[in-house]
């Protein structure tokens, strides 16, 4: 008898086909899959946990689409006005810009002292009285002031030495 | 065995990646039986085969984020199946026992079964569990990387193609490692034709 050929042999390995798990092994393994992923994710500590929720999140988002050349151009752009604006808004020069330009005061008071609604564009028209210049504003401030005098001393290290 | 449709594993592969978890377990669903085959036939062990289908399912829930589609899916779950098995079967070594399926009762109604048993005196003369356990002996016998090619083309029927791009190895290799798979499987199935019965 000749031994087993090429297409014998394939033939004999595809009854290996029919060699198949217990019944119902399929439908169950899904749930036993979903049971041993709750407990693997119950043995792993926290950081893990913690790492793989926020690489969830950031794929989510799709990061890598944001970092294209326009969005990262825009992004630039908008940081620089946010710091461009913080820059202009600082106390000192925010008041030297105040003292310097009319209409910010003059919306503040109108003619007869009252305070108003109006257009800054309004109240320059109906202002009555000039305002006032930065030097009699100082001039004012230094009056308002009690004046200071310096006393004369002697440091204690002129007074003279006891000698016996 | 026919490939499944990869526009549906793509949308179920994107649904995944975007978060929806029930769209992987359609996938393990999908692909149970046809790795459970791979594995089993390279094993030749039924509770190995659980706990590396376990692991294999798992592997790849937490791999799919990084799975781009330069492949199918079919191809890349096949190739993480093929390298976790092939691993585990390295750490194994020699120490293993066969634990095997029970044949279907169905196989008396299959054509080349019935063929086989027409024209071939030792598959008519010995009975099913011998016939399974021969066979199963001569499969563990093969190197496994041997192994894994036999049970790739002619249990579940996969193209050579396929078969290459599973194991990242030329068309040629995998014909090769058939061909002297094939001679070693004659010479251990020499054995069963003279003495069907054991």
């Amino acid at each position: 008898m000749d031994e087993f050929n090429d297409n014998e042999i394939g033939k004999l390995l595809r009854l290996k086909r029919y060699e198949q798990p217990p019944p119902g092994y399929f439908e169950n393994f899904l749930h036993e899959f979903h049971r041993r992923q709750r407990d693997e994710l119950l043995r792993e500590p926290l950081w893990r946990i913690l790492l793989g929720r926020t690489q969830d999140f950031i794929f989510r988002l799709d990061v890598r689409s944001l970092t294209s050349y326009p969005a990262a151009i825009a992004a630039v752009l908008v940081c620089a006005a946010v710091i461009s604006l913080k820059i202009y808004q600082e106390p000192g020069t925010a008041n030297v810009v105040a003292l310097q330009s009319g209409p910010a005061l003059s919306t503040a008071v109108n003619a007869e002292g009252e305070w108003t609604l109006a257009s800054p564009a309004t109240t320059r028209i109906f202002r009555a009285q000039p305002l006032r210049s930065l030097n009699e504003s100082a001039d004012t401030h230094r009056a308002a002031i009690p004046p200071r005098y310096v006393l004369d001393s002697v440091p204690v290290s002129y007074e003279s030495t006891f000698r016996f | 065995m026919e490939q499944p449709k990869t526009d549906e594993d793509q949308q179920l592969v994107a649904r995944t990646q975007s978060g929806d978890a029930t769209a992987f377990d359609q996938l393990v669903v999908k692909y149970t039986p046809r790795l459970y085959g791979l594995v089993y036939n390279m094993t030749s062990n039924h509770e190995d085969t659980n706990d590396l289908l376990q692991d294999i399912f798992s592997k790849a829930y937490k791999a799919i984020r990084g799975f781009r589609g330069k492949s199918s899916f079919y191809t890349w779950i096949h190739s993480i199946a093929v390298n976790m098995t092939l691993n585990f079967l390295k750490k194994r070594g020699r120490r293993f026992h066969l634990s095997l399926d029970d044949v279907d009762t169905s196989i008396q109604n299959d054509k080349e079964f019935l063929e086989l048993t027409a024209t071939s005196s030792p598959v008519r003369e010995a009975d099913l569990s011998e016939l399974q356990r021969r066979l199963n002996e001569a499969m563990m016998k093969l190197s496994d990387e041997h192994r894994a090619v036999v049970t790739m083309f002619h249990i579940q029927g996969m193209p050579h193609s396929e078969i290459s791009k599973i194991l990242r190895v030329s068309e040629g290799t995998v014909r090769s490692r058939l061909f002297y798979a094939n001679r070693q499987l004659q010479n251990y199935l020499d054995e069963f034709r003279k003495n069907p019965v054991g």
